[in-house]
């Protein structure tokens, strides 16, 4: 049986876990999360599987984000208490793992609001104007609208750092 | 004629636009030079931000077998039957109650030790309990004036046998039934054999009807399996954040209510609190610290909580463990 979601899952299977990745930022979590994704349209059977799976996608990801979010006050509740402070290690800066360039990029969509990177993530994944704009609920003449500002944002962000790391260098 | 704006040249190289728009964005472009430069200023900027999300991609990544997914999928979808086969049960008695079936708040306050008052029944609908201590009144003056001294703070409770139960007349669909314990119950002793479970083992044994409240520390698991094609008898112990253990008992009615006619007699005097020592004529009996028990009764299936705390409290308690079931 030749299943479209199998079909789905061999196309996208890398955008989703890109896409993950780029909120998560945790490879092997993007990965889980992409197969939950998958599994969850198999018991599901959604009727526009591709916006579906990214769709489900961005909700994990929120989720884990405000798990993520938990947990941090958790340890800032722990370094609170001076007794459990020696035994908390803080979590190793992500960006520690990333070399400066993507550091850079990462820094760069940062300063994007949470609803252009949204939009600007979705279209880098594939999804065409019509499918960003039933999923984020924006209406479909705003999404080139959005877009043009987003990148504009991003380059424009992404080059500034630049500018100021280029001054720091000559100056030291 | 106008210039074409820049979010529309975004649309029209995304290929978000219509055709018929792209068409008229490509004879403006045909002759309009200016409207050329930006479109393909926006081209390269389409470019570089492609670029840079590009360097933000996780390391190569390896798709699992899709045959693997397949199988997960096909298994978290037969669990989810098992739930659905749960929340049918569930259903069936939060349904008792809005239909008007018996639930019953079986109570027996302040009972001296090895005097249970033999068979004796009082009924009092929710609505009228304020208004109707008579019928709840004698008892308790039994008790006091055989032996104030040693009067039980904890409240024991019985489930009467079906038969017992009034017809429920609406609108009062919940009611509560005061009952005490009738006197050849004394010294019964369950047939069978109480294992001690673990939470996974138990939950093997009996499926996903283990009746338990989500989110409390499970402390104890007894199961009693009785002849071959029978439901068995489960008691899950809980601790509240308290420190107070709740029990959820679920099983056959007969069994469910010996099991509680037994505890009755067999539990220790629980130790007094001041606030219990108030007699009960003065002070609402359940607003005390007493071992009181809920239940909730369809056909030969019953359900309950028993724990010391507060009547309403208990109450609360089997309605959550209803709506959860019934969410599952």
């Amino acid at each position: 049986m030749t299943d479209e979601l199998e079909q789905l899952y061999q196309t996208t299977y890398t955008a989703v876990v890109r896409f993950l990745y780029r909120k998560v930022w945790d490879a092997e979590r993007a990965e889980d999360l992409a197969q939950e994704v998958f599994v969850r349209a198999l018991t599901h059977r959604p009727e526009k599987p591709r916006a579906w799976v990214f769709a489900v996608a961005a909700n994990l990801a929120r989720d884990e984000a405000r798990a993520a979010v938990r947990r941090k006050r958790h340890l800032t509740l722990l370094k609170a208490d001076p007794v459990a402070q020696p035994t908390v290690e803080p979590a190793a800066d992500v960006l520690v793992e990333h070399d400066e360039r993507v550091a850079s990029v990462q820094q760069a969509l940062s300063t994007l609001t949470p609803r252009d990177r949204e939009i600007l993530l979705l279209w880098d994944a594939g999804l065409s104007y019509p499918e960003i704009a039933t999923q984020t609920g924006l209406a479909l003449g705003a999404v080139g609208t959005t877009l043009a500002r987003a990148r504009r944002r991003l380059v424009d962000a992404h080059d500034r750092q630049h500018t100021i790391e280029g001054n720091h260098a000559a100056h030291s | 004629m106008r210039h074409i704006p820049e979010d529309e040249l975004h649309a029209y190289l995304d290929q978000g636009l219509s055709r018929s728009q792209c068409v008229e964005i490509e004879s403006h472009l045909a002759a309009c030079p200016s409207c050329q430069a930006a479109r393909d200023g926006i081209a390269a900027l389409r470019d570089r931000t492609t670029a840079l999300l590009s360097k933000l991609a996780p390391p190569r990544a390896f798709p699992p077998e899709f045959e693997s997914l397949r199988r997960r999928a096909a298994s978290e979808v037969s669990a989810r039957r098992r739930r659905e086969h749960r929340a049918a049960w569930a259903a069936s008695l939060v349904a008792a109650v809005g239909l008007g079936w018996t639930a019953s708040f079986l109570l027996r306050p302040h009972e001296p030790v090895g005097l249970p008052a033999a068979g004796q029944v009082a009924t009092l609908p929710v609505s009228t309990r304020v208004a109707a201590p008579a019928q709840d009144r004698p008892a308790r003056r039994d008790t006091a004036t055989i032996q104030p001294s040693r009067r039980r703070a904890a409240v024991k409770a019985v489930a009467a046998k079906s038969a017992a139960l009034p017809r429920v007349i609406p609108p009062p669909a919940l009611e509560l039934s005061s009952i005490d314990i009738p006197r050849s119950d004394v010294g019964f002793e369950l047939d069978g054999m109480w294992r001690t479970m673990s939470w996974a083992g138990a939950q093997a044994e009996a499926g996903d009807q283990l009746p338990h409240i989500d989110g409390l520390p499970v402390v104890q698991v007894q199961v009693q399996t009785s002849e071959q094609g029978k439901q068995p008898l489960m008691v899950v112990a809980q601790q509240l954040a308290s420190g107070e253990v709740i029990r959820t008992i679920e099983g056959p009615t007969s069994d469910v209510s010996h099991l509680l006619a037994r505890r009755a007699m067999s539990d220790p005097m629980p130790t007094m609190t001041p606030g219990d020592s108030a007699p009960p004529d003065s002070a609402p009996s359940d607003t005390n610290h007493a071992d009181r028990t809920m239940a909730m009764q369809r056909g030969d299936r019953m359900l309950v909580i028993t724990g010391a705390l507060p009547s309403d409290s208990l109450l609360a308690m089997i309605r959550r463990l209803n709506a959860e079931m019934r969410s599952k």
